[in-house]
């Protein structure tokens, strides 16, 4: 191949912008070292340059040397922007999978005693709260709810637990507003009156709502929630005695169903990010603005 | 009420109020701080004396009575006498309960309770 092709010479261009007659020149001048050939070896230069004047594509001036070529593609495909962008994408998935599998999680826990045949806790009662007024299970409806039973005569389980009652509430409120309503039904309706109650709580939280009612009553509330409790029922006045009873808070959803509960290994924070993240999955907002004020 | 010794004057002895039966007139947080000061003082007591159980057995009540009684005494005063038989009462179980743990840790066992899971563990 004594003449250069219009190929080469285009590949020389490319890969050269300065010195490309030089090059060409050397090239040519070892493989066909006679004067003919150098003579057309000028009339390609002359063509190149031609060419050159005609060609509206900008040259790679960074990229000068086939060693710069090759030095930038060593890493192959490989490079910090690539990383960038593989790392920021891992990350988000990573992320995002695991707040989904946390949300299902959740969901699953919120839903299982929804529906037809699931067992049923919490369910329709009618009680007095600390002023006296009367309290149904509708009116815990359209907010969730904290449901504590205890008694006011109880040593220092009740006490310690109605405190961090207290601390889950504020935390809850602070995250998501005024979306909890804070109970306590006693297990004691001979001994906790409304007023006694209203003294007691008020110690407390001045926003916790204290529940009681005749022995039935309670009685009735205590088993639809499935708590335990052995309050005598008839006792004199002023008897001194103990109620043994379930100790956990029953979350109930805006609905009336029973969420989850939480037990006392549970500290306020853990207790008060277990509520906000099913606070924060409710999905009907219409019920909840409409008590969300 | 004449077989509770300790509830026949509500008041006047110094203490919590209390009702005729033995039980806080107001189980309200000042009042139960200063029961469960009483119950510490008490209990403080017996750690000294190297008594475990004050209420279940005849030897346990005789040697709290000869050593302690005058915290007992405080204890009665400031507590219900239901909350004061169950602290008697939890301090034994707690005290069980801390050996068995003990006993199994040693033997390499773990112990955990049944409980609810914590957020994170499910």
């Amino acid at each position: 191949m004594a003449a250069p092709s219009r190929c080469t010479a285009h590949i020389a261009t490319a890969l050269r912008s300065n010195a490309t007659p030089r090059i060409a020149v050397r090239t040519f001048a070892s493989t066909a070292p006679s004067a003919a050939s150098r003579t057309r070896l000028r009339q390609a230069q002359q063509t190149i340059e031609a060419r050159r004047q005609f060609s509206n594509t900008s040259y790679r001036q960074a990229l000068n040397t086939i060693d710069q070529i090759k030095a930038r593609n060593k890493g192959g495909p490989f490079n910090i922007t690539a990383a960038l962008l593989f790392v920021t994408t891992a990350g988000g998935l990573w992320a995002y999978f695991t707040y989904e599998k946390e949300r299902m999680a959740r969901k699953r826990v919120a839903e299982q005693t929804k529906g037809v045949g699931k067992p049923k806790v919490g369910g329709p009662f009618e009680l007095v709260d600390q002023d006296g007024k009367v309290f149904s299970s509708n009116d815990m409806l359209g907010k969730y709810s904290l449901v504590y039973f205890g008694f006011t005569h109880c040593p220092d389980i009740c006490p310690d637990e109605l405190d961090k009652m207290a601390l889950m509430y504020d935390k809850v409120r602070e995250k998501c507003g005024n979306v909890l309503l804070p109970l306590m039904i006693t297990c004691d309706p001979a001994r906790d009156s409304p007023a006694v109650l209203k003294e007691y709580l008020a110690e407390f939280h001045p926003d916790f709502i204290g529940l009681t009612g005749n022995h039935e009553q309670i009685k009735d509330t205590c088993k639809a929630y499935r708590v335990y409790f052995s309050t005598p029922k008839d006792v004199a006045p002023g008897q001194d005695y103990l109620v043994d009873h379930s100790i956990y808070f029953y979350l109930m959803d805006p609905e009336g169903d029973f969420v989850e509960a939480i037990g006392r290994n549970f500290t306020a924070d853990q207790a008060a990010k277990v509520i906000a993240d099913h606070v924060k999955d409710w999905e009907k907002p219409l019920r909840k603005e409409a008590r969300w004020e | 009420m004449a077989w509770l010794p300790w509830s026949s004057g509500s008041s006047d002895e110094g203490g919590v109020k209390k009702t005729a039966g033995g039980a806080f007139e107001s189980p309200s947080r000042t009042n139960r701080k200063m029961c469960y000061a009483a119950r510490d003082s008490f209990f403080e007591c017996l750690d000294k004396n190297n008594i475990l159980d004050s209420i279940n057995t005849k030897s346990g009540r005789e040697k709290a009575e000869t050593f302690c009684s005058q915290f007992d005494k405080e204890f009665e005063k400031n507590c219900a006498h239901s909350w004061v038989e169950y602290f008697k009462k939890q301090r034994v179980v707690n005290y069980q309960k801390e050996q068995t743990i003990k006993r199994l840790e040693s033997q390499g066992g773990e112990i955990t309770a049944p409980q609810l899971p914590l957020p994170g563990q499910k």
